[in-house]
């Protein structure tokens, strides 16, 4: 699956998009703990996720949603625009 | 119509274009968002805006088509910049064509609260002394709340 992050999260991720394979679907609340794993970047951004929005495929999604390979997930703080 | 994009636009132009386009339409209201020289009482130089370019436009689809569902609506356009802006630009341009002022008034209205909290863009302040990622507003978030609409 691509998995894209944005503003302050890509900022102290230090990239903007990563392709992971998973072999099950997995909720998104279990990919932040695969994430987690990956480094101490990562287990930073994703210690406390309460001002982390995410969505898959475009939409606005919880972290019990299901995702698999084919989805897009991206990760970003609660949006400021306008 | 959505517009995303870098380069500045010109808010009268867009308008006189927009009205002649729409010259059968009884009313024309617009909101611009501009950027300020501060923040939380902060002086800033610049700001930078960040988005995410395909849900942007899926998100700011759905806000149209919701305002279409709720009121009489002729036309609308929303232009939106992203990248570095400096004091004074203009960053957001939203217009509703309507045959009656209420529609284009309160949809209007509408669609930048909704724009506010759904539409991913995410702003970075940017001073002398340091950059800052602006933070999402409680109150913007209360604004929605009386609209009987959930994306």
């Amino acid at each position: 699956m691509k998995i894209l992050y944005f503003a302050n999260i890509k900022q102290e991720i230090g990239i903007s998009e990563e392709n992971i394979i998973i072999e099950n679907k997995i909720s998104i609340f279990e990919l932040i703990e695969l994430l987690k794993k990956r480094g101490l970047k990562y287990k930073n951004v994703f210690s406390d996720v309460k001002n982390i929005k995410c969505s898959v495929n475009c939409i606005f999604s919880n972290f019990d949603t299901m995702i698999e390979n084919e989805d897009e997930i991206a990760f970003f703080p609660p949006v400021t625009g306008g | 119509m959505i517009l995303i994009q870098k380069k500045p636009f010109n808010y009268a132009k867009e308008l006189d274009i927009f009205s002649k386009k729409n010259k059968l339409s009884g009313a024309i209201s617009s909101f611009l968002g501009k950027v300020r020289n501060f923040s939380n009482l902060q002086k800033i130089d610049a700001i930078f805006i960040e988005h995410y370019e395909k849900m942007t436009k899926f998100q700011l689809s759905r806000i149209i088509e919701e305002a279409k569902a709720k009121w009489d609506i002729d036309d609308i356009i929303i232009i939106h910049r992203f990248g570095r802006l400096k004091i004074g630009e203009n960053i957001v341009l939203i217009a509703v064509a309507s045959k009656h002022r209420e529609e284009s008034l309160k949809s209007v209205e509408f669609i930048i609260n909704w724009l506010k909290i759904k539409a991913t863009f995410w702003k970075k302040e940017i001073s002398n002394d340091n950059t800052t990622w602006v933070k999402q507003k409680e109150s913007d978030i209360d604004k929605v709340k009386k609209y009987n609409t959930s994306f």
